[in-house]
């Protein structure tokens, strides 16, 4: 008996469905043995979890106020991940798109800019603020080969502290001083009106309000998807990905490759943070228990994961991870621990990857007589 | 064998599915019971801040009974994450909720949920259904620091801090007089962590402040963390937010605690009579809000008589901590000589603004 490995010549489609979804259901599985062992009902609880998460009124514009930060963040993983480059850094690069993006906001906004302009600029500058901050896992990975996970991911640390330090230590330009509550605890400067994104109503069960950071979404997914489908540039980076000599023979140029890659993705997870701004917080949020206790950048990675790197597939799992998350706020208490939403989103980052494999290799049992005597193994 | 395969599969997703979909109805239950909720930023069972809400908690429940259905939700973050909550607690036909963090309520929510009574821990926003409510722990501070001073060889304290805002401020320089009361001269050093519940950097930051030399422990952050290291090391610890003594029997000598009970209790009645009414609310040691924990082991005699004496004259008026002469690090007066610091007007001399240390205090101000 013998048990091989063997990558598959064709990958069948069903079965790139049929991972990402037996990876949820097992998550659910071993989540439910979970609460089982601490002396819930699985069943009732799931039940629960997708009430509190589309059904009751109000919570689907929770979740899509959840899903908005999520579907960034798992396209700038995605569009990494998809060349093999593992951009461990949205977390950071968020938080750098909510600096210049609140500083854009703030900046053009007091000067009286038309609200389209303002909130334009801060779309661009939060994605170039992302940009600059991946730049740097990927000039250490182009140049010096320096591996972007532990640079990008120690990075998020760096830029935590530098949130933190512009809010609450330093009397920086994003920072509230006027007023009274302003020395009592430090908050950002609230934006102006001009500059606060807007939302769009559906008259649907009691009012569906969509964030303009969810519509950039589902856009800049469009964009990515065109990019790595229809063009040169995607066609090269999926050969890069695939296999690193190919490319080089073939003449991609790979530094830039990757310096373009790391870009992308950065500047889609500070897209993250300029929506957290302009959307929601409408200030800069250094509080340590604010944004950076969320780890939207670290969902979105499990994001990617089960959406296999498809950017269409990333908007839908981010909608349904914000439905989660969102449910996990709702039902928290007594009879939901509060880190279950967390475990069930790490078994499914397991099991997704795990499946992986399942959906390059094969699984083959062999008895040891017949390969000796053919000395060929054909391939059926 | 493939089609069968594919059957398979599909049969126990859509049976997932259906599981999972399954609905019943979910309206709440009868609204006979007054629903509120309390709203932790940390775990309830920190061993600190959420956990002496969390006492609160049970206190209410004990006290009101059936009255009352109470809930509480942990580690919810400022910003979205509280809102969603709020947003969820409403649907539920939750009307009062305690938040007890400041930087959770904002005019936005406020304003979204006009029939909610919103109550803030250590704030200063006020509106219609909006109301403040904290102490002045810093006269329990004050005499934990003097228990600290007592139990010091040397003179020189380590104290380990949360964030450089003024209620952090205001505690440590109350921490710093009331060891200088016992122990004139005696120097209390800062390390900033940059959270209020952070065991393992608490640690680290204690594992520095003995490094630096100092003999006593004490602390304005939620975990127990730094009173385990002081008992490791066998040097004395003063602990805060609640009575965290099972944690480090033979170091611990006091905590300045919190009694957040009685306030809720007060405040749910009536709001559940209709007589509720925005307010600040400023506790003190006289109406129970704040106390010092029960003493250990460390504690002599003469150190307990003398903090007591001084806690009468807190209590009944006649002493205050932060009354001038008052002179902050750099050796400057701050405070003229019988003037008292008030919680909210002075500015900068305000207890809720203070942003200078007083003299013996060894760190920045600014983190």
């Amino acid at each position: 008996m013998r048990v091989t490995f063997e990558r598959r010549l064709r990958q069948p489609r069903w079965l790139s469905l049929a991972v990402p979804v037996g990876s949820v259901v097992f998550a659910f599985f071993v989540a439910g043995l979970v609460l089982l062992v601490t002396g819930h009902n699985p069943l009732t609880t799931y039940r629960q979890v997708f009430d509190a998460a589309f059904l009751q009124t109000g919570s689907l514009n929770q979740t899509l106020i959840a899903a908005t930060p999520l579907a960034f963040t798992g396209l700038a993983a995605a569009a990494a991940f998809r060349m093999k480059l593992f951009n461990i850094g949205a977390e950071g690069q968020m938080y750098i798109g909510a600096i210049t993006g609140a500083a854009a906001g703030l900046y053009l906004g007091g000067r009286g800019g038309s609200s389209v302009f303002v909130i334009a600029a801060m779309v661009v500058m939060g994605f170039l603020g992302g940009t600059a901050w991946a730049l740097i896992p990927g000039i250490l990975r182009a140049f010096f080969k320096t591996n972007e996970i532990l640079t990008s991911l120690l990075l998020n640390y760096v830029a935590g502290l530098l949130l933190t330090y512009l809010i609450f230590e330093s009397e920086s330009y994003w920072r509230e001083t006027k007023g009274f509550n302003a020395t009592v605890f430090p908050t950002g400067k609230p934006l102006p009106s001009s500059a606060v994104w807007p939302a769009w109503t559906i008259h649907l069960q009691g009012g569906i309000t969509i964030p303009f950071g969810a519509m950039l979404a589902v856009a800049v997914a469009v964009v990515v998807w065109v990019l790595y489908k229809r063009t040169r540039f995607g066609f090269e980076a999926q050969v890069l990905g695939d296999s690193d000599r190919a490319a080089r023979y073939s003449g991609v140029r790979v530094r830039r490759k990757i310096l373009a890659v790391m870009a992308l993705s950065g500047g889609i997870a500070g897209l993250a943070g300029a929506s957290q701004v302009g959307d929601f917080s409408h200030s800069l949020d250094g509080d340590p228990n604010g944004l950076q206790k969320l780890g939207y950048g670290y969902t979105g990675i499990v994001i990617a994961a089960l959406a296999r790197y498809n950017p269409f597939a990333a908007v839908l799992v981010a909608f349904l991870m914000g439905g989660l998350e969102n449910a996990g706020n709702t039902l928290q208490g007594a009879n939901f621990p509060a880190g279950l939403v967390g475990v069930i989103q790490g078994i499914i980052l397991f099991s997704a990857l795990g499946g992986e494999v399942l959906i390059r290799h094969r699984v083959r049992i062999a008895r040891t007589g017949h390969a000796k005597a053919t000395g060929l193994e054909t391939v059926s | 064998m493939k089609i069968k395969i594919k059957l398979a599969l599909a049969l126990a997703v859509a049976a997932a599915v259906a599981l999972v979909g399954a609905l019943a109805s979910s309206a709440s239950h009868g609204a006979s019971p007054y629903k509120v909720a309390f709203i932790y930023v940390g775990p309830h069972n920190d061993g600190g801040w959420s956990q002496a809400h969390e006492q609160g908690r049970q206190y209410v429940q004990k006290a009101l009974g059936s009255k009352v259905q109470t809930t509480y939700k942990e580690n919810i973050a400022v910003g979205t994450q509280f809102n969603q909550t709020v947003a969820s607690l409403a649907a539920q036909g939750y009307k009062m909720i305690f938040a007890t963090s400041y930087g959770y309520i904002t005019p936005a929510i406020t304003q979204k949920y006009p029939n909610i009574l919103f109550e803030q821990a250590t704030g200063t926003y006020l509106a219609k259904n909006v109301a403040e409510y904290f102490g002045a722990a810093e006269d329990t501070v004050f005499l934990s620091g003097m228990a600290a001073g007592a139990a010091s060889k040397t003179g020189k304290i380590g104290f380990v801090v949360a964030y450089p805002i003024p209620e952090v401020i205001r505690h440590a320089n109350a921490f710093a007089l009331g060891a200088q009361v016992t122990h004139p001269g005696a120097t209390v050093r800062l390390v900033w962590t940059n959270s209020w519940f952070d065991p393992a950097k608490e640690k680290k930051a204690a594992q520095s402040l003995v490094a630096a030399g100092v003999d006593v422990l004490g602390q304005n952050v939620d975990s127990p963390a730094t009173g385990q290291f002081a008992e490791s090391m066998h040097i004395p610890w003063v602990g805060y937010d609640s009575n965290s003594s099972k944690f480090a029997p033979k170091s611990w000598l006091t905590a300045s605690v919190y009694n957040w009970g009685p306030y809720y209790v007060k405040r749910i009645q009536a709001a559940m009579n209709g007589t509720w009414k925005q307010g600040f609310y400023y506790g003190s040691i006289k109406d129970g809000f704040t106390k010092l924990a029960a003493y250990g082991p460390g504690v002599t005699a003469a150190t307990k008589a003398k903090i007591a004496s001084y806690q009468t004259k807190i209590e009944n008026g006649s002493y205050n901590e932060f009354a001038g002469p008052l002179y902050d690090q750099s050796g400057k007066l701050r405070v003229k000589k019988g003037v008292r610091m008030q919680v909210l007007t002075g500015g900068t001399n305000s207890l809720y603004g203070m942003n200078w240390l007083v003299k013996g205090v060894i760190g920045s101000p600014k983190g």
